[in-house]
């Protein structure tokens, strides 16, 4: 109770954090309704680049469908992955980091020599390269694609804490009463790298999203169903770049994606200073 | 220090070698395997001599089909490490290397020159911002910055495009430089490419420069708090001399290691910006190769942005010990950096979005 207290005050006092948080939640309540109101017609219901107008507040696309319509379908998915990607992320990250940092020695220098590899490799091309290889069209299959080096930082992150943590007296004191492993990594140390976590989760999944809507737009991952990277992708190479009638479906997914964007990253910072109160006082 | 270089340099070419190992095993144990399709493809064209089939499947992938798994390994190994890629299915005659080879200069020149102008704007927007918070600037600057951090770099070259070279013509949208100019070092030629590279360049630094002062805005906050800094403001030391040498050195060192960790990031952006404007770059040949399903075209560019970021990565490194001579020494390393410090390095934080990106 205390610590929701803490993260209310802080939102309230912070602006530009509170939006963010709002308009997080605002996604997340699209995501989980939108396919239940909003339906695609088979038929369009429209004429191609509409202007917007009640019937059609973003206008229309190029083959007459309503963008706001696309808009909110498109939510699903986006959101879905990039999350599910954060997951995976977060979990590989954070077992690796706090494993190697609590056995240390040989295994240890082993594993981050590992994570090094995954650091250095450019992730953008190995992902592009992958999802073309694979080719496939299972969100959970993307998602994984998406983890494959976002998650080196965060063990690397959570490797030192966890070496930091290690010396310090209440673990002494759980290695004397002979707990498992399980019980030191899970019940001991994890509670400590916790809030670190909660904020990198938040970047992964902005992480996750840059590079979806990325793969979608170049058209590496398969062009099928609604989201926003396929509406852009569609919408470039059904030749909007050519018109000046079609700015509205070219920004429409575009001002989607930088709109949570900021506000994941705006969200994230009050979680910081929550958990930072070193944070609070700049 | 010989040991601090020796661990570097074997730790890139690991690095190399596990991409390598990498890019062999994927094309080959994923489903719908291109070799086997290929050779499917040369029979169904008529062909029914498999010895000949197995030649062209060899040239193109530049290893023998056929044979245990681990000897098509050795000679894809042997193949790449003496620069043979193999040739494009895309480009018939051309082979990979060439094709690479040529690429890369274009990369380097987008990656180079983004990489050193949003650097420089961001040390100086993030110096100014931190060395005064409270100004109107400081905070409007930081509103921006933030807000620019957060948009995908491919969104603002699909605007750019968009407003600057379709809908209005002041930039051109495709190529490294006009057809009617000869390559090479002529003026006419130079203005020609740096009039193609404007926009792309812009797209990288509008929102890469953002980052960078978020990062410096961080770093010297950090450091003007520093117990040193405000002793050596107490000895009555010169505003010069306590900014150059007891916050721009110390405020440099976490800039560093960004600048090794982006770099990574910066190449895969360029994929996105080459594709978009058609820039003949890595990434460009890239995407061309990914949706003309050219796997060893595809191998060879991924393989060499590798190599570019992993080398990038290195000489990072090696100048790494001039900024923060600690590091080359383990022992003093041992005393002045306990285990505490030496993990606040290690984290990326938040205000280092350049680092968490990928």
């Amino acid at each position: 109770m205390e610590f929701l207290k803490d993260f209310w005050r802080i939102l309230r006092e912070d602006k530009s954090a509170l939006m963010g948080a709002f308009i997080v939640c605002v996604y997340v309540v699209v995501a989980i309704l939108g396919p239940i109101v909003a339906h695609i017609p088979d038929v369009p219901s429209g004429e191609a680049y509409l202007l917007p107008s009640w019937k059609h507040p973003l206008g229309t696309d190029f083959i007459g469908n309503d963008t706001l319509t696309s808009l909110i379908i498109g939510t699903r998915p986006v959101i879905e992955v990039g999350i599910a990607s954060a997951v995976i992320v977060v979990f590989v990250g954070v077992v690796v980091g706090l494993f190697s940092g609590y056995v240390g020695g040989p295994l240890d220098y082993l594993i981050m020599r590992v994570t090094d590899i995954f650091l250095t490799i450019p992730g953008l091309p190995l992902i592009i390269v992958i999802a073309s290889v694979v080719h496939t069209t299972s969100p959970w299959v993307l998602a994984v694609i998406l983890s494959v080096t976002a998650w080196a930082g965060l063990a690397r992150a959570v490797r030192s804490q966890a070496m930091s943590l290690r010396t310090s007296d209440f673990i002494d004191a759980a290695r004397v009463q002979n707990l498992s492993m399980n019980n030191m990594i899970g019940r001991q140390l994890l509670p400590n790298v916790g809030p670190y976590v909660a904020i990198h989760f938040l970047l992964a999944v902005t992480g996750a999203i840059y590079a979806e809507v990325g793969l979608f737009v170049l058209g590496v991952a398969p062009v099928s169903g609604t989201n926003w990277g396929i509406m852009i992708n569609l919408a470039m190479n059904q030749g909007a770049l050519y018109t000046s009638k079609s700015l509205l479906y070219l920004l429409a997914p575009m001002a989607a994606i930088v709109l949570l964007q900021v506000a994941l990253v705006f969200f994230a910072r009050a979680l910081d200073k929550l958990f930072n109160p070193r944070l609070r006082v700049q | 220090m010989v040991g601090y270089l020796a661990r570097r340099v074997l730790m890139a070419f690991v690095t190399i070698f596990v991409i390598v190992s990498l890019s062999f095993y994927m094309v080959r144990l994923m489903p719908g395997n291109p070799m086997q399709y290929l050779e499917f493809q040369l029979e169904q064209q008529g062909n029914t001599d498999p010895e000949q089939i197995r030649q062209q499947v060899q040239a193109i992938y530049g290893v023998m089909p056929s044979g245990p798994l681990w000897q098509q390994y050795l000679t894809y190994i042997g193949n790449v490490f003496r620069g043979d890629f193999g040739v494009s299915l895309l480009n018939p005659g051309q082979s990979v290397a060439s094709i690479v080879v040529s690429a890369l200069p274009w990369t380097l020149l987008l990656v180079g020159t983004s990489l050193l102008i949003s650097f420089g704007i961001g040390m100086v927007v993030g110096r100014a911002i931190a060395a005064h918070p409270d100004t109107v600037f400081a905070r409007v600057m930081t509103g921006i910055v933030s807000f620019l951090s957060a948009i995908p770099q491919y969104l603002v070259a699909i605007v750019f495009i968009y407003l600057l070279a379709d809908i209005h013509h002041f930039f051109p949208i495709t190529g490294a430089y006009s057809n009617n100019t000869t390559p090479g070092f002529n003026w006419g030629f130079i203005a020609s490419v740096i009039y193609h590279a404007i926009l792309p360049v812009t797209s990288y630094v509008v929102v890469s420069f953002a980052a960078w002062a978020l990062t410096m805005k961080g770093s010297v906050t950090t450091v003007l708090g520093a117990d040193y800094v405000r002793a050596a403001e107490a000895r009555g030391l010169g505003d010069r001399r306590v900014t150059r040498t007891y916050i721009g050195r110390n405020a440099m060192l976490p800039m560093v290691t960004s600048l090794a960790l982006s770099l990574g990031y910066m190449f895969g952006g360029s994929v996105f910006i080459e594709t978009y404007f058609s820039y003949p770059g890595l990434g460009y040949r890239l995407i061309s190769a990914v949706n003309s399903r050219d796997y060893s075209l595809m191998m060879g560019c991924f393989i060499l942005i590798t190599v570019a970021v992993v080398f990038a990565n290195l000489i990072v490194d090696l100048i790494y010990p001039l900024v923060d001579p600690r590091i080359i020494s383990p022992a003093s390393r041992r005393r002045t950096r306990p285990a505490a410090a030496a993990a606040a390095t290690d984290v990326v934080d938040l205000a280092n979005p350049v680092a968490t990106k990928m």
